[in-house]
């Protein structure tokens, strides 16, 4: 169980949320809605440890969550970020690059070139799906699943299949914590927090 | 013959080249005129400064030396790619420095045919050859990593939102820093010999080695490149994780 308390969320000295409370139950889906650059990220984040709460708490099992501890706690974390489209290299690692030799002069040569790389090219809806189910796969022992806007790049059909896979995690016992404004997954959540400016 | 007579000798080989850009393109006289001369006085004064240290030879003064060159070293890396020198001139010195003490010093004392390993006829070559290596290492694998990170800050932060520590989220981009660095040596390893006699064997042989202690010389060279190659890389990347990260663990 996952639980909020009096917390105010803060980035960059702006306050997305103030006294917020909630508790994420062992068994549930949590969805945390609202319009675009609500927080919803940002709440998700601070959950996580990554950002401390500017007051408040945030605990887990009734085991106080800061920055400090985080790392202890994401262990007990499942997670499937918002770009996950991006997760290229995680479904394929890289490979060595195919190099021809350019260091037979009989001068010493030239320092090398800097390398840039960039990023890589987003994963198919289909790749997106089979890294969010091979990572939950992988997180069988784990109690607590955090997804941010798990069918943002899906098809409507891998939409549905998406919030099944949340929904099987819930029902196994585990506390499902989604950030999302597709009214497939509100719809179908157990609990419900509206962020906005006023929260 | 006198030292002046074969200079002047020597100097008479230019007539070559320079008699075929006269006739077929004499624009192209002047900047080769000006590259040879550029190139003659930087190797005059890389000279002059390798004759100071050969006559003094104090081991403190050789150490100073190499201090100095690992600071010139990684600046001219970081200016090549374009990284803040504030930030990462002491990891990037660090890391050439100290790969080049422990791999250069267990070549000169446990590997390499020197009577005084620490002498600056030994000390000077060896080492200034592990610090060209390593800041050729340096650049492919630091600006890999670097802009793996930037441009794959989304690998990062799956896996240390998965759980696992900040030394286990940056494991992928240490594994391409170190793609980039192997790759292009492979490929040249591979082919050393064929295309024309190695630099470093041919400055052995003038030297005047035997041909298969010359082999065995070059070999422990080439060997001890690759290891300082890895040490620079892993402690350059060490002591530049502060900068790269802020206290939440979020790419700076």
């Amino acid at each position: 169980m996952l639980e909020v308390k009096d917390a105010t969320i803060a980035v960059g000295g702006q306050i997305l949320a103030t006294g917020l409370s909630f508790m994420a139950r062992d068994g549930q889906l949590t969805c945390i809605t609202g319009p675009e650059g609500s927080g919803k990220t940002t709440l998700l984040r601070t959950l996580m440890g990554f950002l401390p709460v500017s007051s408040g708490y945030v605990s887990v099992d009734g085991e106080l969550l800061t920055v400090k501890s985080s790392q202890a706690f994401r262990r007990m974390m499942a997670y499937l970020p918002q770009q996950i489209q991006m997760l290229r290299h995680q479904l394929e690692p890289t490979q060595a690059p195919v190099c021809e030799p350019d260091n037979f002069g009989i001068w010493n040569p030239l320092p090398p070139k800097v390398v840039v790389s960039r990023q890589p090219a987003p994963l198919s809806p289909d790749d997106i799906y089979r890294l969010a189910e091979q990572t939950l796969q992988e997180a069988s022992n784990k109690q607590i699943i955090i997804a941010d806007e798990p069918a943002a790049n899906l098809t409507p059909e891998l939409s549905e299949r998406m919030l099944q896979l949340l929904s099987s995690q819930a029902d196994a016992g585990k506390t499902v914590l989604i950030a999302s404004r597709r009214p497939l997954l509100v719809d179908h959540a157990d609990l419900v927090i509206e962020m906005n400016q006023n929260t | 013959m006198t030292m002046e007579l074969h200079i002047f000798l020597g100097l008479l080989l230019l007539l070559i080249p320079a008699g075929a850009l006269f006739i077929f393109d004499r624009s192209l006289l002047r900047t080769m005129g000006i590259a040879v001369l550029r190139m003659v006085v930087q190797l005059l004064v890389l000279c002059l400064i390798v004759w100071a240290l050969v006559k003094y030879d104090n081991i403190w003064l050789s150490l100073l030396w190499l201090v100095l060159l690992a600071v010139v070293s990684g600046v001219l890396a970081l200016r090549r790619m374009k990284l803040p020198l504030l930030k990462f001139l002491l990891p990037v010195s660090a890391g050439l420095l100290v790969s080049a003490l422990f791999v250069g010093a267990y070549l000169l004392l446990a590997c390499l045919p020197a009577k005084n390993g620490f002498g600056a006829r030994w000390f000077v070559p060896v080492m200034a050859l592990l610090v060209g290596q390593t800041l050729t290492t340096l650049i492919r694998g630091l600006s890999t990593y670097h802009s793996a990170l930037k441009a794959d800050e989304q690998q990062y932060e799956f896996l240390r939102g998965n759980g696992t520590n900040h030394l286990q989220a940056v494991l992928p981009f240490v594994r391409r820093a170190l793609q980039q660095v192997f790759a292009p040596t492979a490929a040249n390893l591979s082919v050393m010999g064929i295309y024309a006699m190695p630099l470093l064997l041919c400055g052995i042989f003038i030297a005047g080695v035997a041909p298969i202690n010359a082999f065995v010389v070059t070999l422990q060279l080439i060997f001890g490149c690759l290891a300082a190659s890895v040490i620079a890389l892993a402690v350059t990347l060490w002591l530049a994780d502060r900068q790269l990260f802020d206290k939440f663990g979020k790419l700076q």
